[in-house]
């Protein structure tokens, strides 16, 4: 569904000196149709700039992204607008991800109203019924961001999302910013959802336990570069890479800590 | 508590101040022109601030010099916080090149002081209260530019503006729907502080004679009173008027825009149990 | 299953028992707030025992964080304290400014989150960690700047001289981390207080950070740490407390709650960890403007019975040493 060629992002600052980072170097990468693929990373390992890259929020420097099929760069503005509802984001930090001064019922039914999916009128009972779907209770509706839990507005965020039916989301660091307890209930509500929906998810993430959760297949980014992938069991079994099985070990040794076998 | 007093009290004194202009022809039905009465006289049961020079109401020529002085006020600030406005979300949205030719721009034109350029300006034609007032308000606009776009950059970078360009909106729809609402604020309170600046300025400019000196308001109140000598002989009830009235308009909005600022910014605020 | 007379966590009642370094009783903290009087923290009895490393751990909004700045008397004006928090001959709460000043950072210090603005940024770190000894007069401020340097050579800075030169923005989270550390560390308090020293940071560096501390500890010191990540809890402590919505609902050896957790929020947390399967905990935490009458964790408790409704439960103490605030250890 969605594929990556070569994929670079370097940024350069300066006018005379131009000093370059690079973000992303030269990707491959591919996602299936109904697939679950995990990116793991330390932070600075570019894979929040490699989520947006997948969806073209963000131009890459070099190499091609490919959505179902159709190359990304070719299309133009307005195709690529067009383009926009079948993929989607969901941001890791709930408290900017909403804008401010929208209530709960305008955030949700914002994607209706651009894209004229539904009247008016049925607006309101669509928003419902995705409110239910993601677990808010329906008197939440016309609540500020602001009397809202992170938990919540992240509901939020992923109703609004799923207004558009999208074939396929990004999920960046969707749960970083949440409590524990909050975690296992977005990430199960997610879980249900792809279920549900059969949708394809790039979910990106630091903590390798969560990935284990939640992805079919892993990439392990670091510095820029993919080092690993696989298929999640097998990469966290028999890491091959240092790095990975420097993550690896990392994460286990938490676990570890905490009374329980490997 | 005090604070709310305070915000209710300005505007209180504001809407005494507009209604006092929209009703000049009810309270001085005679007009600021009309010779009503012997020159010099204190104020009486007839003429509430007394007469000026010419025998004309000073009361009647307050309530009439609002109108001008407060319509200058506020049309050139309008016009500056709107042109301010939009240019700055246009340029903190959109950046790349137009906003560094922007920014230059204003940073060029920014050292230049107003009144010089103002007069500069009129010399080459002979200005109508309009006309000066859209000067200002195009002139006033830029130092707003600068602050406009610095808000609307913290708002632009923000998960939730990128969000909505995810789901595909167009570029006009963020900037109206999401951008703007999120600077109000900030608009709003410029908007009382740039007609608190334009009304004092337009009365120090109408004090120097900038347009026709026979139109009543109240920089010309002042000046024919100073320069008639009420200053010098103490003829309290020609010169006071027209000057408390300033003090008194400016007070109010600069304690408006404060308390404005201490509501939309709570980080001011902070310290109050 | 025998019921605590006042629900004092912690200090067992033993002829020789050490007495208690710090002695949190009936903190309560409550914030005057537009919609009414939010109880963060409502009755918190804590005894934290000299060498002893204990853990506080909760979710946001378990009133966690507000115990810890409760007793360095960081909370902000509106809040309104009542209880004991005693200190030696002091009761924290209600000491003189003079007297809190001069325990701050000398005898109780506390290493912060780890958030950008934590550290001066306009000041170069040598000066920053210098500077505990130099404000509480421990020593002329040359050998602040020396004793700096060797405590950031301690903590792993491969170059300590250049890097006191250096600002807080030229070093990594992690490197941050063990500025602050450096920070708490360098008048020896007799207690440190860690608030989420982990948070943010890369699993790697977290576990750097967590055997730094430990090693640090080693010599001689109490730790409080504060935390959600319990794992990191796991890591350096002996004893745990678990907060939820403002008050303590279990407490024990740290390896025992958190092996064999005995109240069901307890329970259902480490559940809800990724390793353990990703059970989540229907329900969210009561809003501490609004709590219930009865157990406050009844709505969400799978194992909720009549009484948890309208009753509210005590601390009781289990056979095992366990404190736990549920009915089923009545």
């Amino acid at each position: 569904m969605i594929e990556l060629e070569g994929v670079s992002k370097i940024y350069s600052r300066g006018f005379i000196r131009r000093e370059q980072t690079v973000a992303v170097d030269n990707v491959t990468l591919s996602v299936k149709k109904g697939e679950s693929l995990g990116l793991v990373g330390e932070s600075g390992s570019g894979k929040s700039t490699l989520g947006r890259l997948a969806l073209r929020l963000i131009e890459p420097t070099s190499g091609t992204v490919r959505f179902d099929g159709r190359d990304l760069s070719c299309l133009s503005r307005a195709e690529l607008r067009r383009t926009r509802p079948r993929m989607q984001i969901v941001f890791q930090d709930p408290d900017t991800a909403l804008d401010p001064r929208m209530t709960v019922k305008d955030c949700i039914s914002e994607p209706m109203k651009v894209w004229r999916l539904a009247m008016p009128a049925e607006q309101k009972e669509r928003v419902v019924g995705l409110m239910d779907l993601v677990g808010l209770q329906p008197d939440l509706i016309d609540r500020y961001p602001f009397e809202l839990s992170g938990g919540q507005k992240q509901r939020v965020a992923l109703a609004r999302v799923l207004a558009l039916k999208p074939d396929f989301i990004v999920a960046d660091e969707p749960t970083a910013a949440l409590d524990l307890s909050v975690q296992a209930q977005i990430l199960t509500l997610i879980k249900k959802i792809r279920r549900s929906t059969g949708l394809t998810l790039l979910f990106i993430s630091h903590d390798l336990q969560v990935i284990g959760q939640m992805s079919d297949t892993v990439a392990v980014m670091h510095k820029g570069k993919i080092v690993e992938q696989g298929r999640t069991r097998d990469v966290l079994e028999n890491p091959n890479d240092t790095y990975t099985r420097h993550l690896v070990e990392a994460a286990y040794e938490s676990s570890a800590w905490m009374g329980k076998n490997r | 508590m005090s604070r709310k007093i305070v915000l209710w009290g300005s505007v209180a004194i504001l809407g005494i101040f507009i209604a006092i202009a929209l009703a000049a022809p009810l309270l001085a039905p005679t007009g600021p022109y009309a010779i009503t009465g012997k020159p010099l006289q204190a104020p009486d049961a007839d003429h509430l601030f007394g007469t000026n020079e010419v025998g004309q109401d000073i009361f009647a020529q307050l309530v009439y010099g609002a109108r001008i002085t407060l319509l200058f006020g506020f049309c050139s600030a309008l016009l500056a916080v709107v042109i301010s406005t939009s240019v700055g979300i246009i340029i903190g949205y959109y950046g790349g090149i137009v906003d560094e030719i922007v920014c230059r721009a204003i940073d060029v034109v920014m050292p230049i002081p107003m009144f010089v350029l103002l007069i500069v300006l009129t010399t080459f034609f002979s200005p109508g209260v309009l006309q000066v007032s859209l000067l200002m308000g195009l002139l006033g606009s830029v130092h707003g530019i600068r602050i406009m776009r610095s808000q609307v950059l913290s708002v632009a970078r923000t998960s939730f503006v990128e969000g909505a360009k995810a789901i595909g909106a167009s570029d006009f729809h963020i900037m109206f729907r999401h951008i703007l609402p999120n600077v109000m604020p900030l608009v709003m309170v410029k908007f009382v502080t740039t007609s608190q600046h334009m009304l004092v300025m337009g009365v120090g400019l109408s004090f120097i004679g900038m347009w026709d000196t026979s139109t009543v308001d109240w920089g010309t109140m002042i000046q024919n009173a100073y320069s008639g000598g009420g200053v010098a002989l103490g003829l309290w009830w020609w010169i006071l008027p027209p000057g408390i009235a300033v003090v008194g308009i400016s007070l109010a909005l600069a304690l408006i825009g404060y308390s404005f600022e201490e509501k939309f910014n709570p980080r001011v605020g902070v310290n109050r149990i | 299953m025998t019921e605590t007379k006042d629900g004092v966590a912690g200090v067992q009642e033993q002829p020789q028992s050490p007495r208690a370094l710090l002695h949190i009783a009936g903190l309560k903290v409550t914030f005057s707030s537009r919609s009414g009087p939010v109880r963060a923290v409502d009755r918190v009895d804590l005894a934290i025992r000299e060498g002893e490393r204990i853990g506080l751990i909760g979710e946001s909004g378990s009133g966690k964080t507000v115990t810890g700045m409760a007793i360095l008397g960081l909370l902000p004006v509106n809040a309104k304290i009542r209880g004991t928090i005693r200190y030696g001959d002091h009761d924290l709460l209600t000491a003189p400014d003079r007297t809190l000043q001069q325990i701050r950072g000398n005898e109780i210090a506390m290493i912060s989150q780890n958030s950008g603005n934590s550290l001066n940024p306009v000041m170069k770190i040598g000066d920053q960690v210098a500077e505990p000894l130099v404000i509480h007069r421990i020593c002329s401020v040359p050998d602040a700047r020396r004793e700096a340097i060797r405590v950031l050579s301690e903590l792993g800075f491969d170059d300590p001289e250049q890097a006191a030169t250096r600002y807080p923005h030229e070093f990594s989270g992690g490197m941050r981390e063990r500025i602050l550390i450096a920070l708490a560390l360098i008048c020896h308090p007799r207690l440190i207080i860690a608030d989420e020293p982990t948070a943010g940071l890369d699993a790697g560096t977290k576990s750097h950070i967590l055997r730094l501390i430990k090693t640090q500890i080693a010599h001689n010191g109490t730790l409080f740490l504060i935390t959600h990540d319990l794992g990191a809890a796991s890591f350096l402590c002996d004893r745990i407390a678990v907060m939820y919505a403002g008050e303590v609902v279990e407490c024990g050896p740290a390896k025992e709650v958190l092996s064999l957790p005995l109240h069901p929020y307890t329970q259902g947390l480490i559940a809800s960890l990724p390793s353990a399967g990703l059970h989540p905990i229907p329900g969210m935490s009561p809003s501490p403007a609004s709590l219930p009458r009865g157990c406050r964790f009844c709505e969400r408790c799978p194992a909720a019975l009549d009484r948890c409704d309208c009753d509210h439960p005590d601390l009781f103490l289990t056979e095992c040493g366990r404190q736990v605030r549920c009915f089923h250890y009545d």
